[in-house]
């Protein structure tokens, strides 16, 4: 469930782009969550980087029972998505059969909507779709 | 003068049989659409205008400007192309929100083409629209989505948009007042505007660019309903024309998009020293472009994606009923 | 160390909607002091497990209800909240209390209350305890994430669902025997692997229901169980516990046999015993495939080789070591605040052989309790044993 309006003037503008955040004092890319602390080497600035959008799945789930936002999409395709940067991305692969898909599949990130927020504030976010051109 | 720089389109994978939704709730006749393009419960306008866009945007110059024209803004009150530009990464293009009738990608070319002359700066164009309807209004509106864009730019492009002419008559043929949630229409209106309006516009383009209606290579028109197509005849249209751009019939009315995938068909299948004829209407207003190709167009193959998976009457209904849901 | 446990006592765990969270608390609470022989007075702090109550009840403060609701004012009381590890973590602070010497007697208590709240709704709750503004916010719920482990499992060591449903099949056999269980009925691996799926490998009978219940200890210095020699003689003698990843894409393998491995090899040391010795273990199984890679953090199995004592009867009752003779979380539930603490109470009971009997494991003396949590984030070892003379 999302908290409000307010919370989404932090939350989710950040969610319209894709991208990981680097530490400045090892490069390490790490997802996107990761802002304060770096575990690879104990860093505390991490800045962030855009991604170009294209990765390999890796690993992946397909859900049943959804939460509530993600009411009517079911059953759905959640994956590991190790992109092409070399950092890893949990995200939804869309508009593929959850049957057809395997690790190792080729997928891009495109834009999707996520939910619909507690006040009628809509959050947008990333999610994969199979890459048709590779 | 202005160019066309690149385009692309996208067009939702899901089809659902309007002969279903008929059946369903006992409407007699002949579907009128075979199938209808329909959004996952996850798309909407602005995420096919970030697809559409991407298509488009590929290897180019970042545009200074994002023109956005839709029929349905996910959220009233806020501009859809001002997310549509965060969503690309160019929040410091101008954003600009056009429309609220299908007529709308002809304007945004209008505005388009002087921003990218006078900033000397290409300006990116998408229509992208997603229409609802609810039971057997369906069967009459055709409610479909998809998005199309364009780049504009200040010259160097395979295209160029030259005379533009425009007709308007004072009428109600689909309309929605302002509290509510449904569009209201009145089909033969419609086509008897579409046609008198699209005769009234081709006839002054035909004088103003002294090129005849029968000499375009293809023309690519907004298409709400297989009739309209058919009143383009009479304003001098032939078949042949509209053999390449016509997909009402198989993929529903796409609203703003509509003009739009028309035209990326058209570019698909025409080359150097070809003439298209953009043709737009909406509310009583019939616009037309004449849009003279003078390099061989970057071809996307549109006419691939018309073409989608079917999904069954059920799922069709849970999708646009979860576009009502309430905030919880 | 060694704490004595002087009560325990505990709710059914189901679906029940005539009781409160208040009404599971105090229930599990005062079969505890009525065990121990103590009376509220006697409780000299409380540590009460909850993990979600503001998200599955609209409470906050659940260790202040409890403390009221208990008699236990004017002693204190505090609600303790650590994902799924929240009971574990409660036991933890009970014996820290316990070994500081600022208290003789306390309490440790854990309660959940899930299903006010419809399943759909309820797995948001539990979804919040893991990252709900980021990692989860894309439609990824606790079972996915624990599937996507359970995939990784299955390619890294070769392995195919039927291996793994043989764990639910030993599980069900000891949850029908278990009259506290949630879900009492037998399974086959063929009915495993029928059961409807939850989140692709994951199926029906491979993850736990959502369960109402409470369950408590009331714990003491040494001396004070020592001086009672009529009671039985249980202490805890470890408690060490840990943090992994709070993020499903971080956590390898290597990081979930860490999680666990790490401590239970600390817990051994100061038990002064080694996995051989331990005859009784829970292992927090919410979904199936945590129990084999428990068993291997735990030593009692080569890490890929976890799922195989459910196969081959090691982790059966008369096996070197019985895993989960209480039918585990998937026949138990896992009400979240109670689990860590639930898990404490079965062993107490393998240790003093009051078990039922076609669940009782013969001489147990040393026991083991793993507790996890998040979504890769908690571990809490606790070590058991029966001390005689």
């Amino acid at each position: 469930m999302t908290v409000s309006a307010i919370e989404f003037t932090r939350l989710g503008p950040p969610k319209l782009r894709l991208h990981a955040m680097r530490c400045t004092s090892c490069d390490t890319l790490h997802p996107w969550w990761e802002r304060f602390f770096c575990y690879s080497c104990g860093g505390t600035e991490l800045v962030e980087q855009e991604l170009e959008g294209k990765g390999e799945l890796t690993n992946y789930t397909v859900v049943y029972y959804p939460p509530r936002d993600f009411l009517g999409q079911e059953p759905y395709v959640v994956g590991h998505i190790t992109m092409d940067e070399g950092v890893l991305m949990p995200a939804p692969v869309v508009d593929v059969p959850a049957d057809e898909v395997e690790v190792g599949t080729r997928v891009r990130a495109t834009l999707r909507r996520m939910k619909l927020g507690h006040e009628g504030d809509v959050y947008y976010g990333q999610k994969f779709v199979v890459d048709e051109t590779s | 003068m202005a160019d066309l720089l690149s385009y692309g389109a996208y067009l939702p994978r899901y089809r659902v049989s309007l002969g279903e939704i008929q059946k369903f709730y006992g409407r007699p006749g002949r579907p009128r659409a075979k199938m209808l393009a329909t959004p996952a419960l996850d798309e909407d306008p602005i995420t096919m205008a970030f697809e559409a866009a991407g298509e488009a945007l590929a290897g180019q110059p970042s545009p200074g400007a994002v023109i956005v024209a839709t029929q349905a803004p996910p959220v009233g009150l806020r501009k859809t192309s001002a997310t549509l530009a965060d969503a690309l990464g160019l929040s410091d293009a101008t954003a600009l929100d056009v429309g609220a009738n299908p007529s709308g990608l002809l304007d945004a070319f209008a505005i388009g083409a002087r921003m990218a002359e006078a900033d000397d700066r290409p300006v990116l164009v998408v229509a992208s629209d997603h229409l609802v309807s609810y039971a057997e209004r369906v069967a009459d509106m055709l409610s479909a989505g998809g998005a199309t864009a364009f780049l504009i730019g200040p010259s160097g492009g395979f295209a160029t948009l030259g005379v533009r002419t425009r007709a308007r008559r004072e009428v109600f043929d689909v309309w929605r007042l302002g509290t509510e949630p449904e569009a209201r229409y009145r089909l033969e209106v419609l086509f008897d505007a579409y046609g008198s309006t699209a005769g009234e516009a081709l006839g002054s383009l035909e004088r103003e660019s002294g090129r005849a209606t029968g000499d375009y290579a293809a023309v690519a028109a907004s298409q709400p309903h297989p009739q309209t197509l058919r009143a383009l005849g009479r304003a001098g249209v032939t078949q042949e024309q509209l053999a390449a751009t016509s997909f009402v019939g198989e993929i529903g009315n796409i609203g703003a998009a509509s003009a739009g995938l028309a035209l990326a068909l058209a570019l698909d299948a025409v080359g150097a020293g070809d003439a298209v004829a953009l043709f737009g209407y909406g509310g009583g207003e019939g616009i037309a472009q004449a849009i003279e190709v003078t390099g061989a167009p970057p071809a996307i193959d549109a006419a691939s994606r018309i073409a989608g998976s079917e999904i069954p009457l059920g799922t069709y209904y849970r999708w646009t009923r979860g576009r009502q849901a309430e905030p919880h | 160390m060694r704490v004595g446990v002087l009560g325990i006592g505990k709710t059914p765990h189901k679906i029940q909607h005539q009781k409160s969270l208040r009404d599971l608390i105090v229930e599990a609470g005062t079969k505890a002091m009525d065990d121990a022989g103590v009376a509220p007075r006697d409780i000299q702090a409380l540590y009460l497990g909850n993990a979600a109550s503001p998200g599955f009840n609209y409470e906050n403060s659940t260790g202040l209800m409890g403390a009221h609701h208990l008699g236990i004012v004017p002693s204190p009381a505090v609600r303790v909240e650590a994902a799924c590890g929240t009971g574990a973590w409660a036991l933890h602070l009970g014996c820290v209390a316990i070994l500081s010497g600022l208290y003789d007697t306390v309490m440790v208590l854990g309660a959940e209350k899930m299903n006010d709240l419809a399943t759909v709704e309820g797995t948001s709750v539990i979804a919040q305890a893991a990252d709900s503004k980021e990692e989860y916010f894309s439609g990824l719920t606790f079972p996915s994430g624990v599937a996507l482990t359970a995939r990784k499992y299955m390619q890294v060591y070769g392995l195919s669902e039927e291996d793994l449903a043989h764990t639910s099949v030993k599980n069900h056999y000891y949850g029908a025997r278990n009259p506290y269980a949630h879900l009492r009925f037998e399974c086959t691996v063929e009915e495993v692997m029928r059961s409807a799926k939850v989140a692709d490998p994951l199926k029906l009978f491979e993850v736990c229901p959502m369960t109402d219940a409470s369950s408590a200890l009331v714990l003491c210095r040494e001396e004070i169980l020592r001086d009672q020699p009529d009671k039985p003689q249980v202490y805890v003698t470890a408690t060490q516990m840990g943090t992994g990843t709070w993020y499903a894409a971080s956590d390898t393998l290597d990081d979930a046999y860490n999680l666990l491995a790490k401590p239970a090899q600390k817990a051994y040391q100061m038990a002064g015993i080694s996995s051989a010795d331990i005859d009784v273990a829970e292992i927090y199984n919410s979904f199936a495939i945590q129990e084999p890679l428990g068993v291997e953090a735990l030593g009692f199995a080569e890490q890929g080789e976890g799922w195989k004592g459910a196969a081959d009867g090691s982790t059966w009752m008369d096996g070197p070591t019985a895993v989960n003779l209480s039918g585990g979380l998937l026949c138990k539930g896992h009400p979240l605040g109670a689990t860590g603490a639930t898990q404490a109470v079965d062993v107490v009971e393998q240790l003093r052989g009051t078990a039922p009997p076609d669940m009782q494991r013969a001489d147990a003396a040393n026991g083991i309790s793993a507790c996890r949590g998040g979504p890769g984030s908690v571990a809490a070892i606790h070590v058991y044993q029966r001390l005689e003379g």
